[in-house]
């Protein structure tokens, strides 16, 4: 890897880092959700620091650039994320279905309660104790 | 024994009336839960007019969740038997009696109306290229679950009370049919058809074009496929 690279690489890193950290402490972003972010980061780190890790995995399967090797890699951490983010948006639409339905639910009973005459009884009952 | 018709609507207002006063004529015995997708025409106020029993969803969920809140307002008013009955006017109320029977005698879980069987009488029977499709994943459906449905897309079916307590929980969001189908074998219930007739649907536009088509059969196919190996995986 030229040291050109390593140093953009580091300096990307260093601003990844201060903006996602700016992000966390605002609570604009659950934690919960960060760690993939938080870890993509971290091996991104790990190149910047020590670029023969790059090397050496990139020579290993073939790639003959380290640059090319990095490239592959983000676009693989890219995809993670993108496939958790899949998954956490299928759980919040099942739980929005379930949540219309449950108001749906509700909301039919309201209307129900509403709209029925009070029972005679129930009205001289009022009428006498006042509650 | 408690039986509710549940009627998904979405944007029925041609039909809806003549479903809901056909269902009441044919079967005074069943409870009739009209569930209003979120219309945008003027559905909600026939059913007012109507004094129709009708759920109002907030957003439109597509034909599964709207369903499935059937389910869940049958499972929470402890209702024994549910029946799906389409609100497009399709189906024939005069036939839902036939279908609750092989329920009410036990003979089995979840039964399906059926537009292919013998007995079906004559009846609306969808077009060729729809049929090679709901061949296709009536054969899928067998192969993966060992039970023979042949009119494995029909909205026209009925539940008993673990059915509902099941679908009340899961049930599959967009083209939930066959998927229904597969979800009841895979816990071990017992599916039967019955055979109904069926009409052309007399308003409104069928949520499933020719360009969907595709999609259905893959997207369902898949689905089948999936499940068949999550159950593998749980047991």
């Amino acid at each position: 890897m030229v040291p050109a690279l390593r140093y953009a690489l580091l300096l990307a890193v260093a601003l990844y880092f201060v903006i996602l950290f700016n992000i966390l402490s605002r609570r604009r972003l659950n934690l919960r959700y960060s760690l993939l972010w938080i870890i993509s980061g971290f091996i991104m780190l790990v190149i910047g620091v020590f670029p023969e890790i790059m090397t050496f995995l990139t020579r290993l399967i073939g790639i003959k650039e380290p640059a090319n090797g990095l490239f592959a890699l983000v676009c693989f951490c890219l995809i993670i994320i993108l496939m958790s983010i899949t998954a956490i948006v299928t759980t919040l639409n099942e739980k929005c279905t379930r949540l219309v339905q449950t108001v749906a639910l509700l909301e039919k009973r309201i209307r129900e309660l509403e709209g029925q005459p009070v029972r005679p009884e129930e009205a001289e009952a009022f009428e006498k104790t006042g509650c | 024994m408690k039986v509710l018709i549940i009627i998904p609507a979405y944007n029925e207002q041609e039909s809806i009336e003549n479903v809901v006063l056909s269902v009441r004529e044919h079967a005074p015995f069943a409870d009739c839960l009209v569930v209003n997708d979120c219309s945008t025409d003027s559905t909600k106020k026939i059913l007012r007019r109507l004094g129709a029993s009708y759920l109002d969803l907030a957003y439109n969920l597509g034909i599964g969740g709207c369903v499935q809140g059937g389910y869940a307002f049958a499972s929470e008013n402890g209702y024994d038997i549910a029946v799906q009955f389409d609100g497009d006017g399709q189906h024939d109320a005069s036939c839902i009696e036939k279908l609750i029977e092989p329920i009410l005698s036990g003979a089995c879980d979840y039964a399906i109306g059926s537009r292919f069987l013998d007995g079906a009488g004559p009846g609306f029977r969808s077009t060729g290229s729809r049929r090679l499709g709901i061949k296709l994943l009536s054969a899928l459906i067998y192969a993966f679950t060992g039970v023979s449905i042949r009119d494995v897309t029909s909205g026209f079916r009925a539940a008993n009370r673990r059915v509902i307590e099941l679908f009340s929980r899961e049930y599959a969001q967009d083209y939930p049919e066959p998927e229904a189908i597969v979800a009841a074998a895979m816990k071990g219930f017992k599916i039967a058809e019955v055979p109904v007739v069926m009409h052309e649907r007399s308003g409104g536009k069928s949520s499933i074009n020719a360009f969907r088509s595709l999609y259905y059969i893959v997207k369902v196919s898949l689905a089948i496929i999936l499940r068949r190996f999550y159950s593998k995986g749980a047991n």
